[in-house]
């Protein structure tokens, strides 16, 4: 149970800066994940905090010992974390039962706790094979029982998922997690993929040009993005120009509740408003005061489905997300209203002259 | 990202810092290139020593433009030509039959195909010299060189074959391409790089290659370039004739890095996954039988059956203790050279293989250069200055043979040492870091044990060129000991075939089990790729 702090790390590659000043606390038996688009960054900063990489400013603290800062540099050999890469990295030569005792030392090699930790995994039985004969899942968890096998600080886990196919994806996930979490171990992952880091992490660490842009918990991250890339960037997102009112925001889709009460002084200044596409309501009768529309697309999921709207007037495509069940034909005529509680950003600039509605899908 | 294993110790300043390895591998390097370039260096201070005494440049100049130049370059470049294309010919047809084709008994024609590669050409010319003794000059020469050579392209092609994606050819004859279109336009265009490739090695070798030429009487530059150096030590006229030479072996190089570069094969999603359809050869079975057979039985047959004939005749006498002393010289020779290159490759391959940059690629690309030396001018080039600069020292000793072997087979090393060092990604030694093992450890225990059988076939690979290596080792042969090639030589030359028939058994089974080292590395790559990927 260990707290890993980042503070103020930049890194640059050439000319090229990758992290400009990262700040990051990973709260002791947390799983954090780190979220952000390739290039962002991320794996830099994993690799900076297992000790590959050093900063080029900046400290990194595990629990009360600083490992890497301008004077000080502990080699990875001696920070005591558990690494997972991305490909498991399981060494070819040896079996399975070798590679997870590769960290202990010689006497403790054949003792009960390492039999306990393959029978944890899921691996009962298959100590004795080699990495190649193992399917791509059972890599990876060769991989996390080495890195629990030499009782970590911290678990460092580089987008362990990424590389198998979607179906084992979200078992592998669920087994690696639950073995995490039964070993109460601090985890920080990195991972690109924004369902994965909702749905498995306690905290969710967005980042982006270089820097943290929001540390929360996933519910707080996907209601209350701190801005309208992040919250394009952890799931659909309609942004809609309004207008800041007393503890509401005007839109076209109608007034809207805040989450928070607007800014000070900010009532009657234009807005840019997150509407989530569960939070878009369609009727085939429209209400009073909804927006008239037109189905253009349908995607059946089963589960949900996910319609593409068309709003009367000059405004751009919505998205709406529905539970099963109903059909929504294209071309069809409906009206759309929204949901609150909602967040808006106040906008920079006053807007153009045809306030429209932006959507993105990510 | 850079994939740096190691970080180097605290800097002062919070500057960008470079890790400290990379310098003195790149340095290392450096050294291995200039070590390399040195045989071509001397070959050119020769030269321009020579030119700048009186009437030297003249006579230079004479000596180049001589006819005798013409006659050999006309000489030189015909074969070459010749042979190379018989060899890709021959050689990629062979592989589409093995790899492509229904053909009973594919893995033992596999193998049979690819044995010549062991038995050096100066045997083989031996072969059938000393039974048809009518064999000879030009197309004796053509005939011979081809069915040695041959595998050169063999090799590489069936590899590629067998890689290649099977779908390309469905797709071709979906798109309503003929079979023999297909082939020609699909299977050799997917090839073509590793035709080019082992059509590159053939010339390189014929330029290079004295022993048969002069078994079979065919003057090319490297054996004038021998007589001149034996006969009369006629400095100004075997580096005349040397930088010539070099400058053929150049062209070829470059030229193929130029026709490679343009023509790269691109590969969409991952590789393979199931073999390709075999051809049915139905009514054309035993005519390609039989075709396969004479392969053999022209390429492998006849010499070994001279050499047997040789040996019968001989009886016990022959397999004196010469026999055993040059053995033992071979052996040693060509191990020390196969350390020596390894140990050489090593770094050049490390600096490129985990730390890529341009300038790095410069210096790994600098050392193929060596490819483009003939054996014979390195030789010379270390006889020359050891004489004239060093008060011949290291002259006639084994330490010059052996540098002279590193040296020459520099290329096969690098190429051994880099394909094992694939093997070993830096994400497992940083694993192996993280679990709290000091690097020392996790080189003994990570990075040793899956790169250590790629330097044993780097190893491999030179002794196995080192023990039937002629040429240069007619020239430095240390003072009062034979080696087998050059025991053979002596005996061929006076006709002695009876006695020179045992080095030749002993050479083929000394280079038998390097050989066989060799076969279980590649066949074990594939496999391993998966994992280490």
């Amino acid at each position: 149970m260990t707290t890993l702090t980042v503070t103020g790390v930049h890194k640059s590659f050439g000319a090229e800066a990758v992290l400009r000043g990262v700040d990051l606390v990973v709260p002791p038996g947390s799983l954090t994940a780190i979220l952000g688009p390739s290039g962002s960054g991320k794996t830099t900063l994993l690799r900076i905090a297992a000790g590959f990489e050093r900063a080029d400013a900046g400290t990194v603290a595990i629990g009360d010992e600083v490992v890497d800062d301008p004077d000080h540099y502990v080699p990875p050999d001696r920070r005591h974390l558990g690494y997972v890469p991305q490909e498991g990295s399981l060494f070819p030569h040896l079996t399975v039962e070798k590679n997870i005792t590769f960290g202990l030392p010689r006497r403790q090699r054949r003792s009960a706790a390492v039999t306990e930790l393959i029978e944890m995994v899921g691996l009962a039985g298959l100590g004795r094979r080699y990495p190649h004969q193992l399917s791509g899942g059972q890599q990876q968890r060769v991989a996390l029982a080495r890195a629990l096998a030499i009782g970590p600080r911290l678990v460092l886990l580089d987008e362990p998922f990424s590389s198998l196919d979607a179906g084992l994806r979200a078992s592998v996930r669920a087994d690696v997690l639950a073995v995490l979490r039964a070993a109460g171990t601090t985890a920080l992952l990195v991972t690109h993929d924004q369902d994965e880091a909702l749905s498995a992490a306690d905290l969710v660490a967005v980042i982006g040009e270089g820097r943290i842009r929001q540390l929360d918990t996933p519910e707080r991250l996907y209601a209350a993005p701190e801005g309208p890339e992040t919250a394009r960037f952890v799931g659909d997102a309609n942004l809609v120009v309004g207008r800041f009112a007393a503890g509401s925001v005007t839109t076209a889709l109608g007034s809207l509740v805040l989450t928070e009460p607007p800014p000070a002084g900010a009532e009657g200044r234009p807005a840019t408003v997150l509407v989530r596409p569960e939070q878009l309501e369609l009727a085939r009768v429209p209400a009073e005061g909804a927006l008239p529309a037109e189905v253009v697309e349908f995607e059946y999921y089963g589960h949900d489905a996910v319609i593409r709207v068309r709003p009367e007037g000059a405004l751009p495509v919505l998205v709406a997300r529905t539970a099963g069940g109903d059909v929504w034909a294209p071309g069809t005529r409906i009206g759309i209203s929204a949901r609150g509680p909602v967040v808006a950003w106040a906008r920079p600039d006053p807007p153009p002259a045809d306030p429209g509605t932006g959507t993105t899908r990510t | 990202m850079t994939a740096t294993a190691t970080v180097a110790a605290p800097a002062p300043g919070a500057t960008r810092r470079r890790p400290a390895r990379p310098r003195l591998l790149f340095l290392l390097s450096a050294v291995v290139a200039v070590v390399l370039a040195l045989p071509l260096a001397f070959l050119i201070i020769e030269a321009v020593q020579y030119a700048n005494q009186s009437h030297g440049l003249e006579t230079l100049r004479g000596l180049v433009l001589r006819n005798l130049t013409a006659e050999l370059l006309w000489n030189t470049l015909v074969l070459t030509v010749a042979v190379t294309l018989g060899c890709a010919v021959i050689g990629t047809l062979a592989a589409w039959v093995v790899e492509r084709t229904d053909l009973p008994a594919r893995r033992v024609w596999a193998v049979l195909f690819v044995l010549p590669v062991a038995v050096p050409d100066f045997a083989v010319a031996f072969g059938w010299h000393s039974v048809f003794p009518a064999i000879g000059g030009f197309s004796g020469s053509v005939l011979i060189m081809t069915l040695a050579v041959y595998p050169l392209v063999y090799l590489p092609v069936a590899a590629s074959l067998r890689n290649a994606d099977p779908a390309q050819e469905e797709v071709a004859r979906s798109l309503g391409t003929g079979p023999v279109a297909t082939f020609w336009r699909v299977t050799v265009g997917e090839a073509r790089l590793a035709i080019l490739g082992g059509c590159l090695l053939v010339a390189l070798v014929l330029l290079a290659e004295y022993g048969a030429f002069e078994i079979l009487g065919y003057r090319t530059f490297t054996t004038e370039i021998f007589t001149e150096f034996n006969v009369g030590y006629n400095t100004p006229a075997t580096c005349a004739l040397s930088l010539v030479l070099v400058s053929l072996a150049l062209v070829v190089v470059v030229g193929e890095r130029f026709a490679q570069g343009r023509g790269r094969v691109s590969r969409v999603g991952p590789m393979a996954a199931r073999p390709a359809t075999r051809h049915r050869l139905g009514p054309a079975t035993a005519p390609v039988l039989a075709g396969c057979a004479l392969l053999v039985g022209l390429a492998l047959g006849v010499p070994a059956a001279a050499v047997v004939h040789w040996l019968v005749l001989g009886g016990a006498a022959v397999w004196s203790w010469a026999v055993a002393s040059a053995a033992f010289h071979t052996a040693a020779y060509s191990a020390g050279a196969g350390l020596l290159a390894t140990a050489m490759a090593l770094p050049v391959a490390l600096l490129s293989v985990r730390h890529p940059g341009r300038a790095q690629m410069v210096l790994e690309r600098s050392t193929y250069l060596v490819l483009a030396t003939p054996g014979v001018v390195i030789a010379l080039a270390l006889t020359y200055f050891s004489e004239r600069d060093l008060a011949s020292f290291g002259y006639l000793t084994a330490w010059m043979l052996i540098f002279a072997y590193a040296v020459m087979f520099f290329p096969l090393a690098l190429v051994a040492v880099r394909t094992s060092l694939a093997q070993a990604p830096v994400a497992l030694e940083e694993v192996g870091r993280s679990l709290g093992r000091s690097r020392l450890e996790v080189l003994g225990r990570v990075t040793l044990p899956l790169v250590g059988p790629g330097l044993a076939a780097a190893f491999s690979l030179v002794f196995l060129e080192a023990v039937t290596e002629l040429t240069a080792t007619l020239v430095l042969v240390p003072n009062g000991s034979q080696t087998l090639t050059t025991g053979f030589w002596m005996a061929q030359t006076n006709a002695q075939y009876p006695e020179a028939a045992p080095y030749v058994a002993v050479m083929v089974a000394i280079a038998a089990v390097p050989s066989y080292v060799l076969g279980r590395w590649f066949d074990r790559l594939p496999q391993r790729e998966p994992v280490a990927a």
